[in-house]
């Protein structure tokens, strides 16, 4: 057994938790979540750099708030989630233990959200090279160049809401394009309606994204949604100061204010 | 069957020739993204030949995203009704794989048996389905555990596999005929011989009998909370899927002029099942997942005596959580 | 036919609507081409309903309301500012073209500032030109407008 796999025993063997949520490797050899709630299936636990995904996003699910106390693999954008999640009052009744692997690849299990939340800020992750090359592309594009590319990328999203489902911090229980009194958002697929979509998801994004970029990796016609969100948060940043998924005591940029908020642009 | 043969360089001209013929060609194209999707193109130039699939199917040609079914206007003269259906183009869809094109009579039975769908009619008389086999595959494959196989005939009409420098040619409808007449001096008339050595190995992970059987008894089995937990709820293996023909009917507009519209939808959405009410007869995603599962497997054999899974492996590869379909079957029906 | 800008406006009810009453009780002439929306605070003026305006015909849009410090809830157009500042720059990164949209504070004594701020805004406009770029991307869209210029 992995030490992983042996601290996962110990874990629910001492009571500390009785739901895992972690990895396993699926037939196709890639990481797939898995749900373990005993110690006879801790064996298919694996937990390797290739885990991208972010398993934050089932701490919402009903199945696993039911079971109180659970365990988590976390990679650094989850401990992330995590911390966020805490600020925004999400994970009331959950008793978390949240386990991930150091630089060093070495196993650590954060006994307490503060030991938690000062790993983070200790290990606090650059923008990826590749999300700053793109960013960079748009930044340099003209105004018009820009329009081409998002509403060219724009018109090819499908609607499968595929970006909202993988997101962390999309926790609501009804989405705003869910409602049809009014229909802010169309049900059919086209370039203005997922425009709009896209620019309503960053918008009530921004500020709370977490820079995991899942959206981007698993959109399945690659749009880069997650630049969107990267880019609100580097503004809010710049303009507010405000850091997402750095403190469980962060407030939510766009529902505070400064008297001294600057800008240029209202007259 | 006929067959036919052409040299491999001869295809950019027999290609170009159907566009130059005024049909919409429809073919793989690669994207900025990196992945390769089916697009109208205007030469040979365009398509991509280097894909193991594509990442949506084909079925979009036949069942848009969006389908629009009438718009109306009105004004002091009275309500005008006008539908689309009249400038469906002669299209081909060039180069979708074997699993994709057998997708095709699954699509067929189910908008055509009880209540023939009009625009399903229209569009599918349009088509025709000019398939290459594989010569690739990739271990999320599936498709001779569905009995297919990487040269399989069924649904296309015209199967083309590359040997060597020369392209083996299956004319396997009249319509398939009728598309290399439009460049007939190309081809040479061949014999029928094997493809074998010059398609993709995919290995069966199941017997479908075994499968066919063993899924009547599966609805209760505890393996699909193992199998589908981590299910996200999107879309993204329905809306890649080649034979999922889930939809919602929208109407758009003012009182004064709109439309009403197909839309794709998803048994995966939360939203597909729930009432008016509030109540949600699934009420989680783990029955979700088994619906979607279970449609493939074992309702679409009740209800059209066809397994509506080809093994095309789009929902394997676009799962943002890596699910594996064959996996999860092989689970609950063991 | 001459292009008439179609410019929506979206004002809080306090200052930027009571300004504009002024603008009109004092006879001031100003553009026609502005349909004023009236809302409670700027802090209700979400950016869908700016999105739905274009999405509607609008080919630029005001945005106004009480100036800082002086909002009738206190704080509602502070809370605004810091939304619209990241939403315009959002929408710029998507290359949107920003300039169709003014933002702007008008107090209910400042109707002269309000009538120069719609002549401003709709000379821009038109300069401008309607804003087919957005229009073109729903071809349904462009049809509801032609259908509009047609009807009027």
């Amino acid at each position: 057994m992995t030490s992983l796999q042996n601290k996962v025993t110990e874990l629910f063997e001492n009571g500390t938790i009785n739901l895992l949520i972690g990895f396993k490797e699926a037939i196709h050899k890639l990481p797939v979540p898995c749900f373990i709630d005993n110690v006879s299936q801790v064996e298919q636990l694996i937990f390797t750099p290739s885990c991208k995904g972010n398993l934050s996003v089932y701490l919402h699910k009903t199945e696993v708030k039911q079971a109180k106390k659970v365990g988590i693999l976390a990679n650094t954008a989850t401990l992330r989630a995590i911390v966020q999640l805490v600020s925004e009052n999400q994970l009331g009744d959950i008793e978390k233990t949240v386990i991930t692997l150091n630089t060093n690849g070495e196993l650590v299990v954060f006994a307490t959200m503060d030991e938690l939340e000062a790993y983070v800020q200790a290990n606090f992750p650059e923008l990826s090279e590749e999300d700053k090359k793109l960013l960079d592309q748009l930044n340099a594009m003209s105004r018009t160049e820009r329009w081409q590319y998002w509403t060219e990328q724009f018109s090819a999203c499908v609607k499968c809401y595929a970006c909202r489902a993988v997101c962390p911090m999309c926790y609501c229980s009804s989405c705003t394009v869910e409602g049809n009194q009014p229909q802010w958002i169309k049900v059919s697929s086209e370039t203005t309606g997922n425009l709009e979509w896209h620019t309503m998801r960053a918008m009530h994004l921004g500020g709370r994204c977490i820079n995991c970029g899942e959206c981007g990796r698993i959109c399945p016609v690659g749009i880069p949604v997650h630049m969107l969100t990267v880019k609100m948060n580097q503004d809010i940043e710049a303009e507010f100061g405000a850091k997402t998924g750095f403190s469980v005591k962060n407030g939510y940029a766009l529902n505070s204010f400064k008297p001294g908020d600057k800008e240029q642009f209202i007259k | 069957m006929e067959i036919k043969n052409i040299k491999s360089t001869n295809i950019p001209a027999f290609f170009d020739q159907m566009i130059k013929s005024g049909k919409v060609v429809i073919a793989p194209v690669l994207k900025k993204s990196g992945k390769v999707f089916f697009e109208a193109v205007q030469s040979y130039d365009q398509v991509s030949t280097d894909y193991i699939q594509t990442g949506f199917s084909a079925k979009s040609v036949v069942f848009p995203k969006v389908e629009e079914l009438f718009s109306f206007k009105k004004d002091d003269e009275g309500i005008e009704i006008t539908n689309n259906l009249h400038t469906i183009p002669e299209t081909v869809v060039w180069g979708l794989r074997p699993c994709d094109a057998s997708a095709f009579n699954y699509l067929t039975e189910f908008f055509l048996k009880e209540n023939p769908d009009t625009y399903f009619t229209a569009r599918k008389e349009k088509t025709t389905l000019i398939a290459i086999s594989c010569a690739k595959a990739d271990n999320a494959c599936f498709c001779t555990s569905v009995e297919l196989n990487p040269g399989s005939t069924s649904g296309s009409d015209i199967l083309l596999t590359a040997m060597g420098e020369s392209v083996y040619i299956e004319l396997i409808t009249e319509k398939g005929k009728a598309a290399v007449e439009t460049a007939a001096s190309l081809f040479t008339p061949g014999e029928e011989k094997s493809k074998e050595e010059f398609l993709a190995k995919v290995t069966s992970v199941f017997s479908m009998d075994e499968v066919k059987v063993r899924i009547k008894t599966a609805y209760d089995s505890a393996e699909w909370k193992h199998a589908s937990m981590g299910c996200f709820g999107c879309g993204a293996c329905a809306f890649a899927c080649p034979t999922c023909t889930c939809f919602d009917i929208q109407d758009e507009g003012t009182q004064d002029s709109g439309k009403r519209l197909r839309c794709w939808d998803a048994c995966g959405f939360g939203l597909f099942t729930k009432h008016t009410s509030g109540h949600n007869p699934r009420t989680n995603q783990t029955e979700r997942r088994r619906q979607r599962l279970m449609h493939k497997f074992k309702y679409s054999v009740e209800n059209l005596g066809i397994v509506s899974c080809v093994g095309c492996g789009r929902c394997i590869r676009n799962c943002p959580a890596h699910l594996n379909i064959f996996e999860n079957i092989l689970s609950v029906t063991k | 036919m001459d292009f008439e800008p179609k410019i929506v406006a979206f004002v809080c009810n306090w200052c930027t609507y009571a300004g504009a009453d002024l603008a009109g009780t004092s006879r001031t002439k100003y553009a026609t081409n502005v349909s004023i929306i009236r809302f409670p605070c700027t802090g209700r003026i979400d950016f869908m309903l700016l999105m739905k305006a274009f999405e509607n015909g609008a080919d630029g849009i005001i945005v106004s309301g009480c100036h800082p410090n002086d909002c009738h809830y206190t704080s509602g157009n502070f809370h605004a500012r810091r939304r619209w500042i990241v939403f315009r720059s959002l929408l710029d990164f998507m290359g949107f073209d920003t300039d169709r949209i003014t933002f702007s504070w008008v107090s209910a004594a400042e109707g002269t500032k309000w009538a120069g701020l719609v002549d401003e805004t709709t000379e821009k406009i038109r300069e401008k030109g309607p804003f087919t770029e957005f229009k073109k991307l729903d071809y349904s869209i462009l049809e509801k407008i032609e259908n509009d210029v047609v009807t009027e």
